[in-house]
C-alpha cells in the first residue's frame, strides 16, 4: 500500500512542456501536479498525443519542462546538471520501454547490473547485486542468457529487474505490456506491482484499462492536462473479467 | 569501490561483444588498421635482422681469423690508419707535388712472429659458362681450411682440395648455367677445373664468384694474357692471420705492422677500439673519428614519419565512418545506456570502446602475422636484400611500439563518431527520430585559420626562402585546414542542388544534411587525391625539366658500340650489332694508345702511357690555368670578370654525347661525319685529304696564327682575361699538337700538370680543319684519318662503331644483341639514342590508381551508410510512385557526390603545394647559377639559365576528376538492388 506519511518519491509540480514556437507551438503538458509514494502505482492513461510519454520523459530527466519542477528523491531535476541527472538515472530512477529494453551485447545479469558498473561498482560486485535481483524476482535461471536467447516476457521482466537494482526507488514504464500478448503481460504487470509492494514508487503508462487496473492510482491526460484521478477502488469499478476479480 | 575504469569495463565489454556480433563491419576495420602493421613490423623485423652485430659482420669478413692484412700499395711506406683499417695515409708527410710512393708490399714479411696466415686473393677472369664469357670475380682462399671458416658458406659439395678443382657461388651457378661437377675454364687458358661444390656469401647472396686454390687459377691466367697483351686478371693480395697469445692481433701490433706499410682489420681493435688520443691517424688534420652522418637517418626518419602519419591520417579518416555506421545502428542501444544513467562520457567510452576493441586485435593480430611472415618468408626476403640475416632479431619495444599505432588509429578514429553520438539525446536515441545536427561552429574557423596560415607559410616559402621544408610544412598545415573544413566546404557544395534533377538532387540535399558521415569519406578523398595531385603535378614538372635539359648522346636513332677497355672483342661485336640491328651507315672508329695494345682508353695499368692535346695557352680558359703557385686560378679575378669569362669561348664546354668515350682523339674517315650528321663539306674533304678534322676551337692553331701561342710562353692568364683572344675561324685550317706520354714519363707529366710547367713527351703536330660552327659533334673532340694517323706514327687499336640506322632499334633487338655481347664477356658499351623518356609515367599511373581506390572506397562506404540512413525516404518515395530505378540511381548519385566533392576539393588542394615547390626549386637553381657565374664555374658546368616549368599533369587530373567519380557512381548504382526489402548495407 501506498506510504503517504512518507516523502513522495516522484513529485511533478505545475509542469508545462511546450514544442516548438509560434505557428508550429504545441503545448504537450499543461500545468500537471502529481506526487508518487513509496508502494505506489500509478498509471497513467489517456488518448494518442495526450501527453503521456512526455511526462514519462520529463519525469526520468530524459527531457526538460518548459516551466514547472520535477522533484526526485527530494533533488530537483529542472536545477541539476546534466551528470547529476544522469547519476540520479543510475541511482534513483529505473526506466522500462514498450520493448527492446535489453542491451543485446550483454547477457541478462550484465543488463541488470548495468547501472551499477556505470556508477563504478566493480564488476563482480554489481554482478552479485544483480543476480540477487534476478533470484528475488524468481528471474535468476535467466542470468547468462543473452536478449535474442530470451522471451518478450523473460526480457521485460528483467528490464524491471535492472530498474530495480541497487536502491533505486522509482520506475517509470512507458507501456511496458505493449508488445506482449495478454498473458505475459499479466505476468509484468504482476511483477511491477510486487515490486511496489516492497517499496518501490511506479508509474505505468499504459492505455489499457485492464492493466491500469494493477496501479493504486489512474490519472487520465487529455491535451496535456490531468482531466480525472482515481483511486485504487474506483479505478476496479473500470475493470472487467478477470482482472476485476483481484 | 567506486571507481572510473569499472565503467570503462563494461563499454569495453558491449563493444567487445558488438564488434563480434558484426563480424563483416568489424572484419574491414580490423583488415584496414592491421595491414599497415603487419608491413610496419615486417620491415622493422628484417631490418633489424639484417642488420649485423659488428662480430656478426667481422665473422663474415675473417671467419676464424684474428686480422686481415692488406697491402694498399705504398711500396711498405709506413702509414698510419684508423682502428677499422679502411683509412690511411702515409706517415710521412707529402707536399702537394710530390707523389705519394707507390709499389707492392710484401705482406707476409709484415706479420707478427708466429702468425698463421692463409693467403686471399682476389681477381677478375673472363670464365667460359654454357651460354658463352662471363666476366667473374674470383676469389683463390684455402675456404676449407678452419680459420676460414663463416666467409663462405657450403651449400652443397666440398671447396676445391687440389689446384684442378673449384668451387662457385649459386648466383655463379644460375646464371652461368653450370652446375657442380662442370668443367670451367677461362677464356685463353687451357687448363679446365672442375666445379665441386656450390657455395654462398653470407654478406653477398647475388655476388657470381668462383673460388680456387691460391695460385691455381689467376697467376697462370696471367701469364697466359699477358704474353697475348691482353688485359690482365688485375688480381690482388690479402691476408687472412692468426697470432698467438689469444689476445688477438692489438692495437700495438696493428701500429707495428704499418710500420711496415701494409693496414690491418683486426677483430679484437674493430671490438674493442683504442682512445682517439692512441690513434695517431686522428691527430692529423682533416681525419675524425666521427665521420657518421646523422643527417640521412634525421632524413629518413622525417619521410618515415610523415609516411606513418598520412597513412594513419587515411585509414582514420576511411574507418571513422565504419565506426558511425557502428554508433548509427547501436543508437537505440546507447540510448538505452542513457536511460539507465549512462553518461555522455559513458557513451563516448562505449564507441571509443570499439575502436580499442578493434585497435587491439588489429595491434595482436598485424605482430603476429607480421613476425610470422617474416619468418615464414626469411630466405625470400633474404634473397631480394641479397644478404642473411645475422640473427632473428625480434625487438620487443619496438614492435610494441608499432603495434600501439593500430591501437592510437582505431582511437582516432572513432573519436568524432564517439563525440557525435554522445551528443544525441537520450529520447532521439531511443525514438530513432533523425535529428539533423547543427554544423559545428568551431570547426570552420579553425579549418579557415590553419588554411590562411599554411597558405601564407607556404606562399612565404616559395616567394621568399628556398627551402623546401617550409613549402611542405605550410602545404601540410593548409591541406589538414581544408579536411576541418570539409563540413563547411560540403555544404557549399549543396547550393547548385537545386538545379539538378531529383535523383542527384536528392543525393546532394543528403549528403549536405548528413555532414557527419559525408565530411570524413569527403576528406579521405581529398587527402588521398590531394597527394596524388601534388606529387603527379610535381613529377609531370620534373620530367618536363629533365626533358628540356635532355642532352642527346648520339643523333636520334644512332647507335654507338665501343670499347674503351680491351680491343679483342671489338671486330665480333662490331658485326653482331650491324646484324641484329636495323643500321645504315656503319663507321669504324679506332683509338689511340701508348705503350702495349692492351692498354685501355682510360690510362692507368702496367707499361701503359697516354696522350694529351697541347691547347695553345693563349686559348685555354683563364678561369682553369694553373700556375706554380697551385692557388685557384678563379681567385685572381673579380666577380664580374668570372661572368664576362664565363661567357668567352675559350671557357665554353665540349658538347656532350658518347664521342668522347675512346679519348680524345677518335681515327675514323667521313662516314663518322654522316653518322654524326655533320654538315660541313670542308670536313670531308679534310679527312679525304689527310687533314684531322677538329670540333674544339681552343685546339687548332690557325696556320698563320701567333706560333708563340701554340708554345705557350708568351701570353699570361692575367693580359688574356682583359683582352680575350680572337676564335680561331669556322672552317679554318691549322694544326693540331699532340703530346705522346710514356709510360715512363705519366709520373712526371703529372708533376707538371699541377705546377703548370711544360710536362715531358713528344709532340707531334697534325694538319687539322676545324668543322663550322654550331653543330653538335656528340663529345668528340677530333677525328683523325687513319693515313694521319699512321703519318704522326700513332699506334691505334680499334674501339668500336657508330652506326646510323634505317629505323629506331626495336627493344627486343636492343635485348638480342645485349645477349649476344653478354656471351663474350666483352665489357662493350652499347648505346641507342632513343630521345628523352619520360621517368615518372609509371608513378603516375600508380598513384592515380591509389587515389582511385581510396576515392571508391570511401565513396562506398559513406554511400553505404546514406543507404541504411535513407531507407525511409526511400520507402516514401516508392509510395508517391517512383519507379524502382530511382534507389540505383539515388545510391549511385550518393557515391558519385561525395568522390566528386573529393577530388575537386583533392585536386585543387595538391596542385597549390606543388607549384610552390617548383617555385622554390626555381629560386635554388637560380640562386646556384648565379653562384656558379660569380664564381667562375658556370663555364664547365651547365651555363644555360635554369629553367623549371610548372606542368599540370592533364591526364591524371582528368581521370580523377571525371572518370573516377563516373566509375564510383556506376560501381555504386550497379551494386545497389532495386528493390526496397533487400536494401542492406552492402558495403559495411
Amino acid at each position: 500500500m501506498p506510504d503517504q506519511a512518507s516523502h513522495p518519491v516522484l513529485q511533478l509540480k505545475e509542469l508545462t512542456r511546450v514544442h516548438g514556437s509560434g505557428a508550429t507551438e504545441v503545448h504537450a503538458l499543461r500545468g500537471i501536479n502529481l506526487d508518487v509514494f513509496p508502494g505506489e502505482l500509478v498509471a497513467v492513461m489517456g488518448p494518442s498525443g495526450s501527453g503521456k510519454s512526455t511526462l514519462l520523459t520529463i519525469a526520468g530527466g530524459l527531457d526538460t519542462p518548459t516551466s514547472g519542477q520535477v522533484i526526485v528523491e527530494n533533488t530537483d531535476l529542472t536545477t541539476a546538471g546534466r551528470k547529476q541527472i544522469a547519476a540520479l538515472r543510475r541511482r534513483s530512477i529505473g526506466y522500462v520501454f514498450q520493448d527492446y529494453n535489453l542491451i543485446p551485447a550483454l547477457t541478462a545479469a550484465e543488463n541488470v547490473a548495468l547501472p551499477r558498473e556505470l556508477d563504478g561498482t566493480s564488476a563482480r560486485k554489481a554482478r552479485a547485486e544483480a543476480v540477487a535481483a534476478l533470484r528475488e524476482m524468481d528471474l535468476d535461471q535467466l542470468a547468462d542468457r543473452f536478449p535474442d536467447e530470451m522471451s518478450g516476457g523473460q526480457q521485460q521482466r528483467v528490464a524491471i529487474a535492472r530498474a530495480l537494482v541497487g536502491d533505486r526507488r522509482l520506475v517509470l514504464a512507458d507501456e511496458p505490456t505493449g508488445a506482449l500478448d495478454s498473458e505475459t503481460g499479466e505476468s509484468v504487470l504482476a511483477l511491477l506491482r510486487s515490486r511496489c509492494d516492497a517499496g518501490a514508487a511506479g508509474v505505468l503508462v499504459t492505455h489499457e484499462p485492464r492493466f491500469a487496473a494493477w496501479a493504486d492510482r489512474v490519472v487520465f491526460l487529455r491535451d496535456g492536462a490531468v482531466v480525472d484521478q482515481t483511486i485504487r477502488s474506483d479505478a476496479a469499478s473500470l475493470l472487467t473479467g478477470q482482472a476485476a476479480e483481484r | 569501490m567506486k571507481n572510473w575504469y569499472h565503467s570503462w569495463r563494461a563499454a569495453i565489454r558491449i563493444a567487445r561483444r558488438d564488434a563480434w556480433r558484426f563480424k563483416g563491419r568489424s572484419f574491414l576495420v580490423l583488415a584496414m588498421l592491421a595491414l599497415p602493421i603487419v608491413g610496419v613490423s615486417g620491415a622493422d623485423l628484417t631490418q633489424r635482422s639484417s642488420e649485423l652485430s659488428p662480430a656478426q659482420q667481422l665473422d663474415r669478413d675473417l671467419g676464424k681469423a684474428d686480422a686481415a692484412i692488406h697491402d694498399p700499395g705504398l711500396g711498405g711506406a709506413a702509414l698510419m690508419q684508423n682502428p677499422k683499417g679502411d683509412n690511411y695515409q702515409p706517415a710521412k708527410e707529402y707536399g702537394d707535388s710530390e707523389p705519394w710512393p707507390e709499389g707492392k708490399t710484401d705482406i707476409t714479411a709484415a706479420l707478427p712472429a708466429g702468425a698463421k696466415y692463409l693467403v686471399d686473393t682476389t681477381g677478375m677472369a673472363k670464365l667460359k659458362t654454357a651460354h658463352g664469357l662471363r666476366n667473374t670475380s674470383v676469389r683463390e682462399l684455402k675456404a676449407a681450411d678452419p680459420m676460414a671458416e663463416g666467409i663462405m658458406v657450403l651449400d652443397r659439395g666440398r671447396f676445391p682440395r687440389k689446384p684442378g678443382e673449384v668451387a662457385a657461388t649459386n648466383a655463379f651457378l644460375e646464371s652461368s648455367g653450370l652446375y657442380v661437377g662442370s668443367k670451367l675454364t677461362a677464356r685463353g687458358l687451357d687448363t679446365t677445373y672442375r666445379i665441386v661444390g656450390a657455395y654462398e656469401l653470407p654478406d653477398d647472396l647475388k655476388e657470381a664468384q668462383v673460388n680456387a686454390l691460391p695460385g691455381a687459377l689467376l697467376a697462370p691466367l696471367d701469364k697466359v694474357l699477358a704474353a697475348a697483351e691482353l688485359p690482365g686478371t688485375d688480381a690482388s693480395d690479402s691476408y687472412l692471420a692468426t697470432v698467438p697469445g689469444g689476445a688477438g692481433f692489438t692495437w700495438n701490433m696493428v701500429e707495428e705492422t704499418n710500420t711496415k706499410g701494409v693496414t690491418v682489420t683486426s677483430r679484437a681493435v674493430t671490438l674493442n677500439p683504442p682512445p682517439d688520443s692512441e690513434v695517431a691517424l686522428y691527430q692529423k688534420d682533416g681525419w675524425s673519428s666521427h665521420g657518421d652522418n646523422s643527417s640521412g637517418n634525421a632524413t629518413e626518419l622525417a619521410i618515415l614519419s610523415t609516411v606513418v602519419g598520412l597513412v594513419m591520417l587515411e585509414i582514420c579518416l576511411l574507418a571513422g565512418p565504419a565506426f558511425a555506421v557502428g554508433a548509427r545502428r547501436s543508437r537505440r542501444q546507447l540510448g538505452l545506456v542513457g536511460a539507465n544513467g549512462g553518461d555522455r562520457h559513458h557513451i563516448r567510452a562505449i564507441v571509443l570502446s570499439g575502436g580499442l576493441v578493434i585497435g587491439v586485435v588489429a595491434a595482436v593480430v598485424g605482430t603476429a602475422l607480421g613476425i610470422a611472415l617474416t619468418f615464414a618468408f626469411r630466405p625470400v626476403l633474404e634473397g631480394v636484400l641479397g644478404q642473411r640475416f645475422g640473427s632473428f632479431d625480434v625487438r620487443p619495444l619496438e614492435l610494441l611500439g608499432i603495434a600501439l599505432l593500430a591501437v592510437v588509429t582505431g582511437l582516432l578514429a572513432a573519436i568524432v563518431p564517439a563525440v557525435t553520438a554522445s551528443r544525441q539525446t537520450v529520447v532521439a536515441s531511443l525514438t530513432g527520430r533523425r535529428g539533423i545536427r547543427k554544423a559545428n561552429r568551431v570547426l570552420p574557423i579553425v579549418g579557415l585559420t590553419a588554411v590562411v596560415l599554411g597558405a601564407g607559410i607556404a606562399l612565404y616559402g616559395s616567394a621568399v626562402s628556398d627551402k623546401a621544408i617550409i613549402v611542405g610544412g605550410g602545404s601540410a598545415l593548409a591541406e589538414l585546414g581544408v579536411v576541418a573544413l570539409t563540413p563547411t566546404l560540403v555544404g557549399l557544395f549543396g547550393r547548385i542542388g537545386r538545379w539538378l534533377p531529383l535523383s542527384p538532387r536528392l543525393a546532394l540535399r543528403d549528403a549536405v544534411r548528413n555532414r557527419g558521415r559525408t565530411a570524413p569519406a569527403v576528406a579521405a578523398v581529398l587527402a588521398a587525391v590531394a597527394g596524388t595531385v601534388a606529387v603527379a603535378t610535381y613529377s609531370a614538372s620534373s620530367d618536363a625539366q629533365s626533358e628540356a635539359r635532355y642532352e642527346p648522346r648520339l643523333p636520334h636513332g644512332a647507335v654507338a658500340i665501343l670499347s674503351p677497355e680491351s680491343a679483342v672483342d671489338v671486330p665480333s661485336m662490331r658485326d653482331d650489332t650491324q646484324k641484329l640491328l636495323p643500321t645504315d651507315v656503319r663507321a669504324d672508329v679506332d683509338r689511340v694508345v701508348v705503350g702495349k695494345k692492351s692498354c685501355s682508353a682510360y690510362g692507368g695499368g702496367d707499361d701503359c702511357g697516354r696522350y694529351e692535346i697541347v691547347r695553345p695557352k693563349a686559348y685555354e680558359c683563364p678561369l682553369w690555368m694553373y700556375d706554380a703557385s697551385g692557388e685557384d686560378p678563379a681567385e685572381k679575378y673579380s666577380k664580374a670578370e668570372r661572368r664576362e669569362l664565363s661567357k668567352d669561348w675559350r671557357c665554353l664546354q665540349n658538347d656532350y654525347g658518347i664521342g668522347s668515350e675512346g679519348g680524345e682523339i677518335l681515327i675514323g674517315d667521313d662516314r663518322l661525319l654522316k653518322v654524326l650528321k655533320i654538315d660541313d663539306p670542308g670536313a670531308s674533304e679534310a679527312l679525304a685529304n689527310g687533314r684531322a678534322v677538329s670540333f674544339v676551337k681552343q685546339n687548332i692553331v690557325p696556320d698563320g696564327a701567333d706560333k708563340g701561342a701554340g708554345k705557350g710562353g708568351a701570353t699570361t692568364a692575367a693580359t688574356t682575361a682583359a683582352n680575350s683572344v680572337a676564335a680561331p675561324q669556322d672552317g679554318a685550317n691549322g694544326t693540331i699538337g699532340v703530346r705522346l706520354i710514356s709510360a715512363e714519363d705519366v709520373d712526371e707529366a703529372d708533376a707538371a700538370g699541377m705546377k703548370g710547367e711544360e710536362p715531358p713527351g713528344t709532340v707531334k703536330s697534325i694538319p687539322a680543319h676545324q668543322v663550322a660552327g654550331g653543330q653538335n659533334a656528340y663529345g668528340v673532340t677530333m677525328i683523325v684519318p687513319p693515313k694521319a694517323a699512321e703519318k704522326a706514327g700513332f699506334t691505334t687499336v680499334p674501339l668500336g662503331s657508330f652506326f646510323s640506322t634505317e629505323r629506331q632499334p626495336s627493344d627486343a633487338q636492343e635485348q638480342r644483341l645485349n645477349g649476344e655481347l653478354a656471351k663474350t664477356g666483352s665489357d662493350s658499351t652499347l648505346t641507342i639514342e632513343k630521345g628523352f623518356t619520360p621517368e615518372n609515367s609509371g608513378t603516375l599511373l600508380a598513384l592515380a590508381v591509389f587515389a582511385g581506390l581510396v576515392t571508391i572506397g570511401a565513396a562506398g562506404i559513406a554511400t553505404g551508410l546514406a543507404q541504411a540512413d535513407a531507407e525511409p525516404d526511400l520507402k516514401t518515395l516508392a509510395a508517391v510512385g517512383a519507379p524502382t530505378r530511382v534507389r540505383k540511381a539515388l545510391s549511385g548519385f550518393q557515391c558519385g557526390v561525395v568522390a566528386a566533392m573529393g577530388v575537386v576539393l583533392g585536386s585543387a588542394s595538391g596542385i597549390l603545394p606543388a607549384i610552390g615547390l617548383r617555385f622554390t626549386e626555381r629560386r635554388a637553381e637560380e640562386a646556384m647559377y648565379a653562384e656558379a657565374l660569380d664564381e667562375g664555374w658556370g663555364a664547365w658546368q651547365d651555363v644555360t639559365a635554369p629553367f623549371v616549368p610548372v606542368v599540370i599533369p592533364w591526364a591524371t587530373l582528368g581521370m580523377l576528376l571525371v572518370v573516377v567519380p563516373l566509375g564510383a557512381a556506376l560501381l555504386a548504382a550497379l551494386v545497389t538492388r532495386s528493390r526496397g526489402a533487400l536494401a542492406r548495407r552492402a558495403v559495411i
